[in-house]
């Protein structure tokens, strides 16, 4: 079984690599990294290269020959029997989770020459080249599961550690989604609808001029007035005043949401976590919680001698009710056992807390961040229209009061633009926070 | 496998004594008997296998061990130590009997190697880095190699298990308390996971008190298989498996096994037949 | 019923709330009387304090700006008896009313359409997606310069508020049914309309009713803007505007009280509407009650 001639040069190495499906796209450079970790090694026609159930040690890459590569009936695979030639790659189980012993037993049916690679040597090697070891390793596990028709259930390969493959993989994920959103039919339907939702205001408005529509802004208007160095009617991309009203808003509902988030939280948890604390203060949430937001608008501004605070207030107080909301059912929804192992296996009080129901809670915590960051621009909108300057919600009413009909359009349109990205933050926040959820939800995906 | 005969009986850990415990559920209203005047002792470093329907009240029995559930009365002792008794109703729960659970109960935001070193860690008898590596290479001999930065959820459900056996060993205990923990898997898992659980227990010889419904994986894994009513709970028959360890899966197909099946056969079935007209629900 | 109120009264729980309830009031009203109690001269460095954080020194900030509950208490009564308060409630409810079930009968269907159709979701929900953002309050002056009438741009206002939740609650509760129950369905040979109606409309019932009590609850909370931006939509100023206007009158008027007493009602309001949903909910899919 062992070498004994110098059977591969060096040069000619790479150009087997290059033939071998994991390796085919990998750079020179690397490629030449990784023949320096091959040894060649030749068998005689009938020699048993592995047996299955071996110490899954070196991967091999057939350099000239032929070899028989028999699965066990366990794998699964739909056809036991292969016959691997001159880039053919075999030994890869070490590659796969959870899995240290040969799959298949292999032997050459005629004189062979091969490469040897030590699987862990590889993995280091991989490693440390996150942007492409992320590549090879697929490219491995779409060759696992293509070439040798082993099931997708076996067939997973191991993750490379390291923090640039991660962003690598989800990177190429999130192009090959894009890829097969644009070959659907989707953005196209999508296409349409926009253009039917635009074409009907365009034509009812301004073609048409159906009766009540003729009222309305119409959509060429109000885009020109929007896009105008200097608008008709004060506000437009163009000027200072459209940024600041922006800002203000945000800046309120950043400040509520804060508030509410870490109040909501702490109480949503204590609702959560203390039967006793429950039982005490949660009926007197749950009788204020019925008064509408926006029912609490001129009392705020009785309580509250700015009305900038009582603005903020009545935001915060809608993020407030969904957060804690939502935590506490968070922490309820945890699933016994988990708090049960916890004990059994040596934590404390606090450590379940830290350790159990924190990270338990948090998709139910974003869930609530979510609705909260939602309720909060809704209440802000209406408080804004109340009472306040300055603010999108400001901008709609005055701008109504004054007659300035396109005005109204360019603020609600910008509201909803800002609205959908704070929420795609919190999101976004959310997928950070939540890994090991993301995962779990891709993997279920596909 | 480990391919050495078994040790006889070398461990001195891990003695449990259930002395006549009595478990009522809500005395004051419904009453309900759920374990009646049950009395088993499990020798060191035994595989103990419970046996009975659906819901017959063997889990009650697990939880009063592990210290989730009061007993009403009797006593639970280990080691000669009492863990609970009429008048300490609760046993406290702690790291030297640990659960597996039905479903499993790994943490799903902690990676498999963070789990499995979660007991050391939190009771402080580890550093992180030696906690760390004692996990690595408990995983490795476990066959769990390269999935340790993988989350729960991102591995097949039998190698869940096999972790999950793996956080429990690591804390040293003296009884692993199994609840059905095969049970959502399919029986080709299934038989994979004994092996690789008998594997484990020839090199750790540890208590085991498992309980299931499957009288093929009780007769294949154990030493003695008890053999329980249902409602109220309490052994019916204990049945010595005289089959030597270490066994592998040839046991299956062995006569003495069909014998033993034979055997048992009808005193489970009776019981099932039991449960299912009492109209228990699963629990 | 009396076997209930028996329980209730042995009910730990039960008792803690009814005293963590007492407590609020009594804090409340404490609190709010603070005007009265904190004239002694043994104060005057705490309001000064008060007056140095920026708040008015008279009494306790916030709460101390609050009408009693005692005084709340004394205004509901007296309101009671007046036709308007109860010609608010009329309005209000009226609204709601038509707003929600415009919804219904506009967001069921559509939500049940993007669910069925693949060329509908391409087309429709995109667009839904982008309109949904806007808060529907942000619509009042678009839709106050489009409906002829007051009247029905409040109505409006109301069914975006619906609208939404419901249709979203549809396409989710149609999209999460077991694909197993079309495939049954098939292999009995039932065709489509079938399928659609024997397994899609019952099997989206309960995420239609839970969407119906959350857009009931969003309505209320719409309405009462709405009536509060517009101005109460009635000729008669004063009386007859719904209970929004009816607060945003009493603010405007000075009564505190009456601020109050109108919160309260829409918080009777919504939260009874709310649990008739939900009854209707649990009355019209018995097979959810079961477990």
């Amino acid at each position: 079984m062992a070498a004994t001639l110098p059977v591969v040069a060096e040069d000619d190495a790479i150009a087997v690599l290059r033939e071998a499906t994991p390796f085919g796209e990998a750079s020179p450079v690397v490629l030449s990294r990784i023949a320096a970790l091959a040894r060649p090694a030749r068998y005689a026609a009938g020699e048993r290269i592995y047996t299955a159930g071996d110490a899954a040690d070196d991967i091999f890459i057939v350099a000239s020959g032929r070899a028989d590569h028999v699965f066990e009936p366990e794998v699964g695979a739909r056809e036991p029997l292969k016959r691997v030639t001159r880039g053919g790659v075999f030994g890869w189980a070490g590659l796969l989770l959870g899995q240290t012993r040969r799959l298949a037993t292999v032997t050459a049916v005629e004189p062979t020459e091969v490469l040897r690679i030590d699987t862990e040597a590889l993995v280091a090697l991989l490693e440390s080249q996150p942007q492409e070891g992320g590549q090879v390793m697929a490219r491995f596990a779409a060759m696992i599961r293509r070439e040798f028709a082993v099931p997708e259930l076996l067939a997973q390969v191991r993750r490379l550690s390291g923090p640039l493959t991660e962003e690598m993989s989800s990177l190429s994920l999130t192009m090959y989604r894009l890829s097969l959103w644009l070959k659907s039919p989707r953005p196209y339907l999508m296409l349409i609808g926009f253009a039917l939702f635009l074409g009907i205001w365009y034509l009812a408005v301004e073609v048409w001029k159906l009766p009540r529509f003729r009222e309305m802004p119409g959509l060429t208007t109000v885009v020109k007035e929007w896009f105008s160095p200097s608008p008709t009617y004060g506000l437009s991309l163009y000027t200072e005043e459209y940024y600041k009203h922006i800002v203000v808003s945000v800046w309120r509902v950043t400040q509520a949401f804060f508030l509410a988030t870490v109040l909501g939280v702490t109480f949503g948890l204590l609702l959560g976590w203390s039967q006793r604390f429950r039982e005490y203060v949660f009926p007197v949430f749950e009788m204020l919680r019925p008064i509408p937001i926006l029912a609490w608008v001129p009392l705020a501004i009785v309580m509250f001698i700015a009305t900038e605070s009582a603005v903020i207030y009545l935001a915060f107080l809608a993020s407030f009710y969904a957060t804690a909301l939502n935590t506490m059912l968070g922490v309820q929804s945890i699933d016994e056992s988990y708090i049960r192992a916890a004990s059994c296996l040596g934590a404390s009080q606090k450590q379940v807390f830290r350790h159990v129901i924190l990270p338990g809670a948090l998709p139910f915590i974003f869930t609530g961040l979510q609705i909260s960051i939602g309720v909060s621009w809704f209440s802000l909108v209406a408080a804004e229209m109340v009472s306040g300057q300055y603010g999108l919600g400001y901008v709609i009413n005055t701008s109504y009061v004054m007659v300035r009909y396109p005005t109204i359009i360019i603020g609600m349109a910008t509201l909803g633009l800002v609205g959908y990205t704070t929420s795609a933050l919190v999101r976004l926040a959310g997928d950070y926070l939540m890994e090991w959820r993301v995962r779990e939800l891709a993997l279920a995906e596909r | 496998m480990d391919m050495r005969p078994p040790p006889p009986a070398t461990q001195t850990q891990g003695h449990l004594l259930i002395d006549d415990v009595v478990k009522v559920y809500d005395p004051e209203g419904a009453a309900v008997l759920a374990v009646d005047h049950c009395t088993l002792e499990i020798e060191p470093g035994e595989i103990c296998m419970i046996v009975g329907p659906s819901g017959c009240g063997k889990t009650t029995l697990l939880n009063a061990v592990a210290g989730f559930h009061d007993i009403t009365s009797g006593r639970i002792l280990m080691d000669g130590e009492v863990l609970c008794s009429t008048d300490r109703p609760r046993s406290t729960p702690g790291p030297d009997r640990i659960v597996v659970f039905q479903n499993g109960a790994l943490f799903p935001w902690k990676s498999n190697l963070e789990n499995v070193i979660f007991g050391p860690v939190m009771q402080g008898k580890l550093g992180r880095r030696e906690a760390l590596d004692k996990g690595r290479a408990m995983m490795g001999d476990a066959g769990l190699s390269g999935v340790e930065h993988n989350y729960p959820g991102e591995v097949s459900s039998g190698m869940r298990r096999r972790v999950e056996i793996v956080r429990a060993l690591m804390n040293d205990p003296k009884v692993l308390l199994l609840d059905e923990p095969y049970r959502a898997l399919d029986s080709l898992t299934k038989s994979v996971m004994h092996e690789a659980l008998l594997e484990i227990y020839y090199k750790n010889r540890v208590t085991i008190f498992f309980i299931t419904h499957d009288l093929e994986e009780a007769i294949f894994l154990g030493h003695r298989v008890a053999i329980m009513t249902t409602r109220p709970c309490k052994p019916k028959k204990i049945l010595t498996v005289d089959i030597p360890h270490p066994r592998d899966y040839s046991v299956l197909t062995s006569k003495r096994f069909r014998e033993l099946i034979e055997e048992t056969n009808d005193a489970v079935h009776e019981e099932a037949l039991k449960a299912f007209q009492a109209g228990e629900k699963e629990g | 019923m009396s076997g209930q109120l028996a329980k209730f009264a042995t009910n730990r729980a039960f008792w803690r709330g009814v005293i963590a309830v007492a407590v609020f009031l009594v804090l409340w009203e404490i609190g709010a009387r603070s005007k009265q109690w904190m004239t002694p001269e043994f104060f005057a460095p705490f309001k000064a304090l008060l007056g140095a954080m920026g708040f008015k020194k008279d009494y306790l900030p916030w709460i101390g700006a609050v009408p009693a509950p005692s005084a709340v208490l004394k205004a509901w009564i007296a309101v009671l008896g007046q036709a308007g308060y109860w010609q608010s409630w009329y309005m209000s409810f009226f609204r709601v009313m038509g707003g929600f079930f415009a919804a219904m009968l506009i967001g069921i269907p559509f939500g049940l359409a993007l669910a069925v159709s693949r060329v509908a979701h391409g087309i429709g929900f995109p667009t839904f997606e982008v309109l949904r953002p806007i808060p529907p309050l942000a619509w009042v002056p678009a839709s106050i310069i489009f409906w002829p009438t007051q009247e029905l741009a409040i109505t409006f206002i109301t069914f975006l508020g619906a609208f939404y939740t419901i249709v979203i609650n549809v396409l989710g509760g149609a999209r999460s049914i077991d694909v197993r129950y079309f495939q049954a369905a098939q292999s009995m040979g039932s065709s489509r309309w079938d399928i659609f109606r024997r397994i899609i409309l019952p099997g989206t019932l309960p995420s239609i009713m839970v969407g119906s009590a959350v857009g009931m609850g969003i309505t209320w909370e719409v309405v009462v803007a709405a009536e509060m931006i517009s101005g109460g939509g009635s000729q008669q100023a004063g009386t007859g505007g719904g209970l929004g206007f009816f607060i945003w009158n009493s603010y405007v008027g000075g009564s505190y009280e009456q601020i109050v007493v109108g919160m309260i009602s829409i918080g009777i309001a919504g939260f009874a509407s709310s649990e008739l949903l939900r009854w209707a909910g649990r009355y019209a899919t018995p097979w959810l009650r079961v477990r």
